[in-house]
């Protein structure tokens, strides 16, 4: 079957659902979403259903802090029939070595600059705001209210039902197998039930963003790692803000429904594609999280699962045009692809339109890598 | 209720114990689980679901379901159906999700 569109979105995560809707919303006909597997069954709907403005860079900053301000309309904006559940009770970061201390320090000060509300805090402020925190191995830490949880089915869900009603197309179990690219144009989709004719395909295919490139002759410098999570049973309203630690390795944050979601990341992982559980993240997860968080040993973990971050060498995302004219980025969010989604959607939207961009992203286009213009962000998990 | 003889198992029961349900004493055997000395005293209700609060028996009895959930000696989420019963428990029905601090 050949079929037309104005446009194809490679990955029905929430990145591509946001861009689908952004795009719909600003008056674009005959847009197609496409998805190998389900919504949400890549990198989203494995993700630890964090979002914060903690950020290292101005970009991340800029971009975290305009996501967060959508959030907190988001049923509303998008007319959703149910609730995203976003909680905002803060992101604790604690630091255990005086250098992530100081990077706590100059990431506050920059936050502050854009706007951000977090700040430094002393070790009996953060045992206020988590009163069973372990800070033995504590130096200091840092704060932001308006941090939180967002339950990422239920946003990309909002995002799809809205989309839907504004005409785009959804297409789910067809796997993108090639781009047809004719005189340095984006002219055809193919996948493995049919085939697209546009002019226009936007890449947010997640943790297989490499292979999308591959397909119109574009190496973006994008690695896939494995990192692993756990979800314990629910229980009692237990902790407000999600605790975490980039010197101890370790996020760990209770759901409104009363689990606790936790992650780390894993030095030894090699990249690919393999997303299995293993016995050593259980392992080292658990003796992590009962270091700093002693109650939550007492918790039974009920699933733990693996998903895909999608890493550029200075963990930004990149965004908008490459050579290939036609083609556009949305990749490499480096494990917060969930958090920056309504910009994401709102970003390469315009850049599709050719409209000016709401935040200058010229910084996270894939040109970076050439000119080596990186701004490295220190502060992921 | 409890049943004393039949046709083909043999029940080796152990000695009389006593433990404490909500406020009151109760009597089971010792080897029995938590939920099987409840159950065999009439105790149907366990514990109550988390949305609609509606009542919750023994159901799986093999600690998978959660419906026999409950407070043992402090402890909450406890799988009363396969917790062998000690004596001196103290056993409450747990309403809630429980609290670990």
């Amino acid at each position: 079957m050949i079929m037309k569109a104005n446009i194809v979105i490679v990955g029905g995560g929430v990145s591509g659902c946001a861009i689908a809707y952004n795009l719909a919303k600003k008056g674009v006909k005959d847009i197609i979403v496409l998805d190998k597997s389900y919504l949400t069954s890549g990198a989203t709907g494995r993700c630890g259903a964090g979002v914060r403005q903690q950020w290292g860079t101005e970009m991340n900053c800029r971009i975290a802090k305009a996501s967060i301000e959508f959030f907190e309309g988001a049923n509303e904006e998008l007319q959703y029939d149910g609730d995203i559940e976003f909680k905002q009770e803060g992101y604790l970061l604690v630091a255990s070595t005086e250098k992530e201390n100081k990077q706590f320090e100059k990431n506050v000060e920059l936050q502050n600059k854009v706007g951000i509300d977090s700040r430094k805090i002393t070790l009996e402020e953060a045992k206020e705001i988590v009163p069973y925190l372990n800070t033995e191995k504590l130096i200091g830490a840092a704060f932001c209210p308006t941090d939180g949880h967002l339950n990422p089915f239920l946003l990309t869900d909002a995002y799809f039902k809205a989309a839907k009603r504004l005409g785009v197309k959804f297409y789910m179990n067809q796997e993108v197998t090639d781009i047809e690219v004719i005189d340095g144009k984006v002219n055809k989709v193919i996948t493995n039930d049919f085939e697209i004719e546009t002019d226009v395909v936007v890449n947010a295919a997640g943790g297989y963003s490499k292979d999308v490139g591959e397909m119109v002759g574009v190496d973006i410098p994008v690695f896939s790692e494995n990192h692993e999570i756990l979800v314990t049973e629910p229980i009692e309203k237990t902790q407000g803000p999600m605790v975490m630690s980039f010197s101890l390795n370790i996020y760990c944050q209770q759901t409104p429904h009363g689990s606790f979601i936790m992650g780390r990341g894993d030095k030894e992982k090699t990249p690919g594609y393999n997303i299995e559980s293993t016995w050593k993240f259980l392992d080292r997860m658990a003796d992590t999280v009962v270091g700093l968080l002693p109650p939550i040993g007492n918790l039974r973990v009920v699933r733990q699962w693996g998903g895909l971050y999608n890493i550029t060498p200075d963990k930004q995302p990149i965004y908008g045009k490459c050579e290939v004219e036609g083609f556009y980025l949305a990749v490499g969010f480096s494990g917060h692809g969930f958090m920056f989604a309504p910009m994401t959607g709102l970003l390469i939207a315009e850049q599709i339109l050719g409209e000016e961009n709401t935040i200058d992203i010229s910084k996270l286009s894939i040109d970076r890598f050439k000119k080596g213009e990186l701004y490295l962000e220190p502060s992921v998990v | 209720m409890r049943i004393l003889k039949h046709p083909v198992l043999n029940f080796n029961r152990g000695k009389e114990i006593e433990f404490v349900f909500n406020g009151q004493k109760m009597i089971g055997y010792e080897g029995e689980t938590i939920a099987a000395a409840l159950h065999a005293s009439s105790i149907k209700i366990l514990g109550y679901s988390p949305y609609k609060h509606r009542p919750r028996g023994f159901y799986c009895a093999i600690g998978n379901c959660a419906a026999c959930n409950m407070i043992v000696n402090g402890e909450p989420n406890v799988r009363t159906c396969v917790t062998e019963l000690k004596e001196g428990d103290v056993v409450e029905t747990q309403v809630g999700k429980g609290e670990i601090i």
